[in-house]
């Protein structure tokens, strides 16, 4: 196992800087997930640590070693594909073992180790198919194993679940969390799938137009985001953001908005201005949903009209519609409104966020 | 669900008919003409109905060795299809995976050559040839066919090649694989239906070919397509001679194409970029 560093690295294409410095330290051991939209530059970072794109500007290293010249061949990676890069003109048996071609092995050496890593990946029915004859998780499934054959010091993955259908995505996802927590091999996983990077990251990395915005746990980039785009990325559905003003109440701040005030829970005041412009937002998993109000006088209670309601099964959607603010509400099926009707919408005051309207970063 | 009036239809077939017929009239002509003597061949009203004789094949081999022909044919047909092939796909290969930004110049550069007609160059060639000592060799006619095949090669195998996934290339890359080893065991065999086309056409071409072989052979390396028109002196028209000779001269093409042409379409759509 090895751990991964990235010090400033940068990527450029002819003129155009695509990746802006980006510095990031893998433990040995560690899952990492790059995570963002398309064209953030995920891809990109991976290929260089890979060694198929060249570095432009700063220093790779792996285990210690600095690779930047190095040939992807000598770098102990290996990596899976997106679309499993499997050759088509081979068995199962022939893609795996030629993996170990370059290695110089005996014949029965590789052999004893395709059968080896076939049983760890559950594909020793299968060594004499090609792959046209496979289903798409059982080709994943080869292209884990291709990986594994090599033994390497550091997995790759490139949105390897993206090909697959929502059910056997899930039943992937758990094969990949069952095969690092066994092998546990230093990875680094690329999505744009928060719901991947949640399940299966020890940290997720979170990338925009080829910077990182936050690198943290999932629970800490889940409930701490550090800014609205981390904030409305992760998470489905996306966090609601409410436009507000900041006012000063009698006692500590407050936010405002038409007929809506809810006092600001700031330890320092300091942190905010009078007048400024911020985002409330509030995770629609985290707003209550009530008849009538539970506490008299809660200051974090409003009436709202339910203007949509969708089941979903065990739960549901609400879109709620608050003074002049629109917002979706995720609760337990048992509490749907109906369509049209008055409700009363409460907030958990600890699970609130505020963030700076114009720059995007968090106050709060 | 065919939607064609049984009149349509009719107009379809008739078309085809037709158009069959005004392709396939001279093979006929030249096929019954093989097997008839002279004076039937010229006769009016044309004789439809005859007793085939085999005496023009026979003259074919035997008078005029013509399988010595065949072998000049086969020599140099398959030595510039090897050597088109061989060259053309690395040209290929290498034009479609190095990132250059004039790799699309010299791709454009190559295929050029393909478009001089080749009566502008046939005395350059005669000089050339003549100057080297290959004059009336199979070498002249393989090295100037392949001038010919070559480029044709490196743009049906460029289409062929951009249609192999680099991700599997990358993958032989991480593996640990070298280029020569990609290129071998991964791309060309995923091309290979290119590689048909490509031996196809240019086995075609160089087994059809006259211009060339006229100006640049003459008895040690006569090919069927000159030997042919030898036939065609001023004392005399050997036009049953003529007639075997050309039906022998397209037989082996016949019966290539024919045994190929599965591999001829699926090659030809598969190279299709996406």
């Amino acid at each position: 196992m090895a751990t991964v560093s990235l010090s400033n690295i940068t990527k450029s294409f002819g003129n155009i800087e695509i990746v802006h410095g980006i510095d990031l330290e893998i433990r040995s051991g560690e899952f990492v997930v790059l995570l963002g939209p398309s064209g953030c530059g995920k891809t990109t970072t991976l290929r260089m640590v890979a060694g198929l794109e060249n570095i432009s500007g700063g220093m790779l290293k792996i285990g210690g070693r600095v690779v930047n010249e190095i040939a992807p061949k000598d770098r102990k990676i290996a990596m899976v594909f997106q679309n499993y890069a499997l050759y088509p003109h081979m068995t199962v048996r022939q893609n795996m073992a030629f993996a170990l071609k370059p290695q110089k092995m005996t014949v029965a050496a590789i052999d004893a180790k395709v059968r080896e890593v076939a049983e760890i990946v559950g594909l020793e029915e299968l060594l004499e198919r090609k792959p046209a004859q496979l289903s798409g998780g059982q080709r994943q499934r080869v292209a884990m194993g291709r990986a594994l054959v090599r033994t390497p010091e550091v997995f790759l993955f490139d949105e390897p679940l993206s090909n697959l259908d929502a059910k056997l995505r899930t039943q992937m996802r758990l094969e990949i969390q069952k095969l690092h927590r066994r092998l546990k091999t230093t990875s680094i996983y690329v999505t744009h799938d928060q719901i991947e990077a949640m399940t299966l990251a020890d940290r997720i990395v979170i990338m925009r137009d080829g910077r990182i915005e936050q690198i943290g746990a999932p629970r800490e980039v889940f409930s701490h985001p550090k800014n609205v785009f981390v904030a409305t990325f992760i998470g489905s559905p996306s966090m609601n953001l409410l436009p507000m003003r900041v006012t000063r109440a009698n006692e500590g701040c407050a936010l405002a908005s038409g007929t809506i005030v809810l006092p600001l829970p700031l330890k320092n005041d300091h942190q905010v201005r009078e007048g400024q412009e911020v985002l409330l937002g509030v995770r629609p998993n985290f707003i209550r949903l009530a008849s009538k109000p539970a506490l008299t006088g809660n200051p974090y209670e409003f009436e709202a009209r339910a203007e949509v309601v969708e089941l979903l099964g065990a739960d549901g959607l609400v879109a709620l519609r608050l003074g002049e603010h629109e917002l979706i509400a995720q609760v337990d099926e048992s509490v749907l409104p109906e369509p049209d009707a008055k409700i009363w919408v409460g907030f958990d005051a600890a699970r609130l966020h505020v963030f700076d309207r114009a720059s995007g970063d968090k106050i709060l | 669900m065919d939607r064609k009036t049984p009149l349509e239809k009719a107009l379809i077939y008739l078309t085809a008919l037709v158009v069959g017929v005004i392709f396939l009239f001279p093979l006929y002509i030249a096929l019954s003409s093989a097997f008839k003597p002279d004076i039937d061949m010229f006769a009016r009203p044309p004789v439809w109905i005859f007793r085939p004789i085999w005496d023009n094949f026979i003259a074919l081999f035997t008078v005029r060795r013509f399988q010595d022909n065949i072998w000049n044919s086969t020599v140099v047909a398959t030595g510039s299809t090897v050597l088109s092939v061989f060259v053309g796909s690395l040209a290929a290969y290498a034009l479609t995976r190095l990132k250059h930004p004039r790799m699309k110049d010299v791709a454009f550069w190559i295929l050029s050559i393909r478009m001089f007609p080749p009566i502008a160059v046939v005395i350059p060639y005669y000089i050339l040839l003549r100057d080297i000592g290959l004059l009336d060799t199979p070498w002249a006619l393989i090295l100037v066919y392949s001038t010919g095949n070559i480029p044709l090669t490196v743009w049906l195998m460029r289409g062929f090649f951009q249609g192999v996934p680099e991700s599997l290339e990358e993958a032989a890359q991480v593996d640990g694989h070298g280029v020569w080893a990609i290129f071998w065991r991964v791309a060309l065999p995923l091309a290979a239906p290119g590689l048909a086309v490509c031996a196809m056409f240019c086995f075609i071409f160089s087994w059809n070919e006259f211009l060339f072989a006229f100006m640049l052979t003459s008895s040690k390396t006569q090919t069927v397509t000159v030997a042919v028109m030898s036939f065609w002196s001023s004392d005399a028209i050997e036009w049953g001679r003529i007639m075997a000779g050309s039906i022998v001269i397209v037989i082996p093409v016949i019966i290539f194409v024919f045994a190929c042409q599965r591999f001829l379409v699926k090659g030809l759509t598969m190279g299709s970029v996406k």
